[in-house]
């Protein structure tokens, strides 16, 4: 009897927090992140404004870098055999590879309710969903946009037809001036135009449709860019393209905000969504996005405490740090209505992009598509090949490649 | 060299001179475009842009790795930035430990191909051979079941320093057996008649006469460790745990790339393998003369 | 040569003294002697060895047959749960999924002692009914189910998502129906409750423990062992030679194990037909239950019931073993027992051949020489061991496990079955090296490599290590003999400055190499053009790709090269160069003959290595060229990784690395040969 009594005590007296809690109470959460600089500063933030919150309950957070070259590796090494983290962030283009191997992220639909659900970007939403269950709460996304030099453009176009007639004026190939210069060959730039088209990487039930006829349609107006209006420069490197924008040559590139870190003190530049496709019948280019996900490890032994911390971590007020200070662009909704956030320019460009961008595909067989599809966009760009006869072998290598990872 | 060792004969220095300055261009050329650009306060890898229509002065300030501008401040931020003298203790920690269990696990076995003759002699020292032909970029999952599930060194040093050490150990065993091959036997026949016992000969005999090889398979076993990223970054789970290699790798990959930062760490952390070097080199070239094997 | 040096003074370092007894000499006076100790002993020790082996043998055998009756009272008790569980699933979707109709079913729902059922719709989280004992009182279905009980829902979502992608693929490769084990040692089994084409929800059964199977045989086992052991025994009088001796103990062996195998097999085929008929009767009262069911609550009728679709593999595919009625199909119950026998005889006739050669092995003597010569050279055993075990452990067991991988159809969708269930056989390597098609005519007459074929790429890898292993070799031998000239200047410090592509991180420089070559910025090309000539797209052309590879690897390379030399240099005695010119021998013949053989022993085992170092260097390929133009300038480690990482074929991918292996252990084994590198000096 007595030792009930003295527990019932104790454990009045950890309620009224004049004991500190014991030990075996205490919860541990861990979690992984490949984020450094500015980014892990935001985080490490927002976790200690969680810590702060919940050390009544005995729950703390604790937090692990790990080099992004690394961290895949790391995840799919420890996780599935119970030694990894409770809660790990990564991009969804990993996503259908660990849900199918198993063991790796935790599916979180019974704990998912609308309220949190409404809370995110629709779009950012599906790149969590994997085989119609859930499986993370997005964190923060990645786009394309138009990035422009205000004193060469004054107003962005609005559709390709404007910024084709603009770019011509502000292109003179001897000075090596250009009025548009992006990445054109690089797959994962063109799929803004491939999408825009309503064309894709995969149809229904995961069968390539890398030579479709939308694919191939925005596959001819690049060329048409290239050749015909001779807006874009014929080298489309990074390197080229930095330096051309830095040294005022290029009036305006489609980038993503990984760009605007290279961007040189003394240009001024302004963001825009991506143009209208006249050649579309007006519809939007639709870049793939990325979109980075919180999840809840399988084997975590705290699954609802860790389910909560994800919450936390998405919720407005924390949104709001990672955007303000860690330079994300949060898929939480209501954080593009605080004032700070509404004045700044790279992350309103960002919000509007978004309504229009594609979740790249999370499914494993993603993995399969880009060294096809690289081969192919350079044997275009070199002219080497027709868009049509080079998507035809892009496309029977993927589909070779995705029989034969079904086949019996 | 040795065939041009004649002290009488002495051998025309100026053409020597002409092929070492030679390869020394070369070989510091790429090196100094990582010194240039640890030293430019920069980022970018591009190395330089030209002009549309460069001009030959152009071309040239192209070619010369040389910053625009000189600035400390990679080197400031990658010591500030995060625990960098924390990690780069850790691998020094590891990498020795690493020469020190490679090197002697792989003399003593290598002492053992040299002098015993043994059934199983031929397929042990081929087995050491083979254990290098699989390809490792396929073993990292296999090798966290077996030491961080089986053994349970997860985020320890130990943990890596035996990966490590078993990495090394068959360059290690092959190279000291060559060289102990070449150590004539008079001494220990002579040794062994005084009745000194074999573990006596081994140390106060062989080793000091092997020092040269000593020193390649310590240098050799001791990069093994110095420069591995992959291992590290996977089996340790504190960030205090990391090595350098892996704090270094933490400012590329990804979407945003500081090669500046990574080229300023890439010039810290390789100070301790030259000054490993400079300690090794005087008994690697320490010439062994028939002399000193006969006294 | 060392290697010529006679072989004495080393016996006398590694071999016990005089006076101690050696294997060898012992057997010599075994086989000289007749009769006496000798004789009884080595009849002792074929007598000893047979009771060993077939001791050993009949004990895993029996081990074999209890775990083989086990199995197949799991199989009568999961066929019977299942059949179970998809009967009520199939009334349950007939009722809707949901509501009452359901929850008069599941209470009607006949059940042995201990066992319970569940159904759980998707729609609002329910649990729609239950007769689970702890589902009672304010927990009563039907409820939302509570935190804690999140398992169950994701389980549900999971045989929704597999009957989801099932249809999609038009494949089979998820399972339909999941079973687990219960903690109070009974069986869990889940199955989908599809409505109108979608998964509404799900149904499970959770059964009672299988009551344990004794381990029974022990007596057939004790006759096996003691007959032939005793027949042996007897023989030992009659036959003197140990070889005749041996062989009647082999023929003993097999006539026992071979005994106990008959036996096992009756028991296994006993048990199959036992199986088959508990389950017939399970199905013949399901169907009248449910149709008793479908008939008191007016569920839909249409399509008429099929029962025999209830007794179903995980993918719900029927097994065919039963009709409609429940009764027995003959001609599938054969195959059943067939099969059955089939992997019975394989696993026995494994263990009758591994016996048979332990039998042997001890009965001959094997054993007691292995004994003997681990004794005669433990030093040099003793010396080797450190190195050995950690080998062992880190290399070959991870070794082992990707050639057996290499077998397998292991791809990302199976990496939970256990790999005999993907066993392939050949396929992967047929697959690999079946395939000829390196280079097709193109339409314009010019010859078009098939980049990702397997001779290609082997062509391609030699090729590399070839060039790459000669610059090294040279480059760093050159060096070497001109920095171990006595007397020069700067020696120090051009030693030091050549060793810095080995110390620093390649990660980089070899990315700086890659920007050297970068068509418009890349130093290279500036170069090019100061002259006047025009820029090369350097990895636009297989040829001049693998050239900015071989530099960078080269430039990577020669410093290790340089460092074994120097070291290998010293080992050459000045006086010999000083006897050399006394007989009148230039300089090249100075080299030829004096310094050449003498870098041998340390120079032979570093090409070697670098040949598989080379071979295997994944790093700077996938750096500096990435496979460009088109895969061209793939290397064999690079394509294999991109199989196991980028296509998820890990046995495939696991097929390249054991083919990989085998071709460096060809190379070195002829190399060795040719060499003599692993002989003891």
């Amino acid at each position: 009897m007595t030792t009930v009594r003295t527990l019932v005590a104790a454990l009045c007296l950890c309620a009224l927090g004049l004991l500190p809690l014991p030990s075996f109470a205490a919860t541990e959460l861990v979690l992984w992140h490949a984020y450094r600089a500015e980014e892990k500063a935001a985080l490490e933030k927002v976790v200690a404004e969680y810590n702060a919150a919940n050390a009544a309950k005995g729950i703390k957070v604790t937090t692990l870098a790990v080099p992004y070259d690394a961290y895949a590796d790391k995840i799919s090494a420890t996780v599935p055999r119970g030694k990894g983290p409770d809660l790990f962030i990564f991009a969804q283009d990993r996503l259908g590879g660990w849900i199918e191997s198993g063991n790796t992220v935790e599916p979180i639909d019974f704990y998912l309710d609308d309220a949190t659900k409404k809370r995110f970007i629709p779009s950012t939403m599906e790149a969590m969903t994997y085989r119609g269950t859930t499986y993370g709460l997005p964190l923060n996304y990645k786009v394309i946009t138009l990035i422009y030099n205000k004193k060469l453009v004054p107003v962005p176009p609005k559709t390709t037809g404007e910024l084709v007639k603009l770019a011509k004026t502000l292109t003179d190939k001897k000075a090596g001036r250009f009025g548009l210069a992006y990445a054109y060959s690089d797959f994962y730039y063109h799929a803004a135009l491939m999408n825009g088209f309503g064309g894709g990487v995969f149809g229904a039930n995961v069968t390539p449709t890398l030579n479709s006829a939308q694919n191939v349609k925005s596959l001819e107006l690049m060329m048409k860019w290239l050749e015909k209006d001779g807006i874009v420069p014929t080298e489309p490197s990074t390197a080229l393209i930095t330096a051309l924008f830095n040294e005022g040559k290029a009036a305006m590139v489609f980038s993503g905000p990984w760009f605007l870190g290279e961007v040189a003190k003394g240009v001024d530049y302004g963001l825009a969504r991506l143009p209208i496709l006249d050649e579309a019948g007006g519809k939007p280019m639709s870049p793939w996005m990325t979109v980075e996900g919180v999840y809840v490890a399988a084997p975590s032994k705290n699954k609802e405490a860790a389910y909560d911390f994800a919450r936390f971590l998405t919720e407005a007020s924390s949104a709001k740090t990672l955007a303000l200070e860690g330079r994300q662009s949060p898929s939480n909704q209501a954080v593009y209505s605080d004032a700070k956030v509404a004045a700044d320019p790279q992350l309103k460009a960002m919000r509007e992009q978004v309504e229009v961008a594609v979740p790249m595909p999370n499914v494993p067989e993603m993995s399969m598509v880009w060294s096809p599809a690289t081969s192919a966009m350079n044997a275009i760009v070199k002219k080497a090949s027709t868009p049509k006869a080079a998507m035809d072998v892009a496309q029977k290598a993927v589909a070779k490649d995705v029989a034969n990872l079904r086949k019996k | 060299m040795a065939l041009f060792s004649s002290r009488r004969e002495g051998v025309p220095h100026l053409p020597l001179h002409v092929l070492l300055l030679g390869f020394t261009l070369f070989t510091l050329y790429p090196i100094l475009w990582v010194v240039s650009l640890a030293f430019s306060g920069r980022q970018s890898l591009a190395l330089s842009t030209l002009p549309e229509s460069p001009t030959a002065m152009d071309r040239l300030r192209a070619v010369i790795p040389w910053p625009e501008t000189w600035s400390l401040s990679n080197f400031t931020s990658v010591l500030t930035d995060q625990p960098f003298a924390r990690w780069v203790l850790n691998s020094v920690i590891i990498s020795t430990g690493t020469t020190v269990v490679g090197v002697f696990v792989a003399c003593t076995a290598a002492y053992a191909f040299s002098r015993f003759k043994f059934p199983g002699q031929r397929a042990g020292l081929m087995a050491f051979l083979v254990s290098q032909m699989f390809p490792g970029t396929l073993m990292l999952i296999p090798l966290y079941i077996i030491l961080v599930q089986w053994l349970g060194l997860g985020s320890s040093r130990l943990g890596l320093i035996i990966v490590y050490a078993t990495t090394s150990i068959p360059f290690s065993v092959w190279m000291l057996k060559g060289y102990f091959d070449t150590i004539p036997k008079d001494l220990e026949e002579a040794a062994l008649m005084e009745g000194a016992s074999v573990s006596r000969i081994f140390w106060s005999i062989i080793l000091p006469l092997a020092k040269p090889a000593l020193s390649v398979t310590a240098l050799f076993s001791f990069m093994t460790a110095w420069n591995e990223f992959i291992l590290a970054a996977t089996f340790m789970d504190q960030e205090a745990m990391y090595t350098a290699p892996v704090g270094l790798r933490f400012f590329v990959g990804g979407f945003s790339q500081q090669w500046g930062y990574f080229a300023a760490g890439a010039i810290l952390v390789s100070v301790p393998v030259v000054v490993l070097f400079l300690f090794l080199q005087k008994y690697l070239v320490s010439g062994l003369t028939a002399g000193s094997v006969k006294g | 040569m060392s290697t010529n040096a006679p072989q004495q003074p080393a016996g006398d370092l590694g071999g016990p003294g005089p006076g101690v007894a050696s294997g060898q000499s012992g057997d010599v006076l075994l086989t000289g002697a007749n009769g006496g100790p000798a004789s009884s002993l080595r009849r002792g020790r074929v007598l000893g060895g047979l009771a060993l082996t077939l001791g050993l043998s009949l004990f895993l055998a029996n081990g074999l047959l209890a775990r083989a009756r086990e199995e197949r009272a799991v199989e009568r008790a999961q066929r019977r749960a299942g059949v179970a569980l998809l009967s009520l699933a199939d009334v349950v979707q007939r009722a809707g999924g949901t509501g009452d109709g359901v929850r008069a079913a599941v209470k009607d729902w006949p059940l042995p002692a201990g066992a319970s059922v569940r159904v759980i719709a998707f729609n609002g989280i329910r649990l729609e009914a239950s007769t689970f004992p702890e589902d009672t009182g304010d927990k009563a279905a039907p409820r939302r189910l509570s935190r804690d009980e999140k398992p169950l829902y994701d389980r549900g979502q999971r045989l929704r998502a597999a009957v989801e992608t099932n249809r999609e693929e038009g494949g089979a490769r998820k399972p339909e129906v999941e079973s687990e084990a219960r903690p109070s040692g009974g069986r869990l089994l889940s199955a989908p409750v599809e409505v109108d084409g979608t998964v509404v929800g799900a149904v499970e059964v959770a059964t009672p423990p299988v009551p344990p199977v004794g381990r029974g045989g022990l007596a057939e086992a004790l006759a096996a062992f003691l007959v032939p052991l005793g027949v042996c025994g007897g023989a030992g009088f009659l036959v003197r030679r140990q070889r005749v001796l041996a062989g009647v103990a082999a023929v003993l062996f097999v006539a026992g194990l071979g005994g106990y195998a008959v036996h096992s097999m009756r028991t296994l085929a006993d048990e199959l037909r036992g199986t088959q008929e508990a389950v017939g009767a399970e199905l013949r009262e399901r169907t009248t239950r449910a149709q008793a069911l479908l008939a008191a609550h007016g569920l839909r009728t249409e399509p008429p019931l099929t029962p025999a679709a209830w007794d179903a593999d995980s993918l719900r595919h029927p097994l065919g073993l039963l009709t409609d009625a429940g009764q027995p199909v003959e001609a599938m119950l054969a195959t059943r027992v067939a099969q059955v026998r089939d992997e019975a005889s394989r696993a026995l006739g494994l263990l009758g051949v591994l016996g048979l050669a332990l039998l042997l092995y001890v009965g001959l003597g094997g054993l007691h020489r292995t004994a003997a010569t681990l004794k005669e050279h433990r030093q040099a055993y003793a010396y080797i061991l450190p190195a050995l075990v950690g080998m062992l452990l880190l290399v070959f067991f991870p070794f082992g496990y990707g050639i057996a991988l290499s077998f397998t159809d292991a791809n990302l969708y199976n990496t939970h079955q256990p790999l005999s269930e993907l066993w392939v056989g050949l396929r992967n390597y047929v697959e690999i090296l079946g395939d000829f098609q390196i280079a097709r005519r193109a339409a314009d007459g010019s010859l078009v490599f098939n980049y990702l074929n397997f001779y290609y790429t082997l062509f391609f890898t030699v090729v590399w290590t070839v060039t790459n292993v000669a610059i090294g070799v040279t480059v760093g031998l050159v060096l070497a003999l001109a920095l171990n000239v006595p007397n020069l200047r700067l020696r120090p410090v051009y030693r030091v400055v050549l060793i810095l592509p080995w110390a620093m991180p390649n990660y980089i420089t070899a990315l700086i190499w890659k920007g050297m070559f970068h068509q418009q910025f890349g130093v290279v090309n500036q170069v090019i053009r100061m002259f006047g000539g025009q820029g090369v797209s350097w990895f636009d052309s297989p040829t001049t790709s693998f050239l900015t590879a071989l530099a960078t690897n080269g430039w990577l390379s020669f410093p290790f090269m340089m460092v074994v030399s120097l070291g290998a240099l010293q080992s050459i005695p000045a006086e010999i160069y000083e006897a050399a010119r006394v007989d009148g021998a230039n300089r090249w013949q100075q080299f030829t003959a004096i310094t050449l053989p003498a870098l041998r022993p340390a120079l032979v085992p570093a090409v070697i290595l670098s040949v598989v170092w080379t071979f295997n260097m994944f790093n700077i390929i996938f750096l500096v060229t990435g496979g460009d133009p088109g895969n061209s300038t793939e290397i064999l480690v690079t394509q294999a990784f991109k199989f196991a990482f980028q296509r998820y074929r890990y046995g495939y991918a696991a097929a390249y690395a054991t083919i990989i292996f085998g071709i460096l252990l060809l190379y070195s084994l002829v190399q060795n040969r040719v060499s003599r590198a692993t002989e003891a000096a």
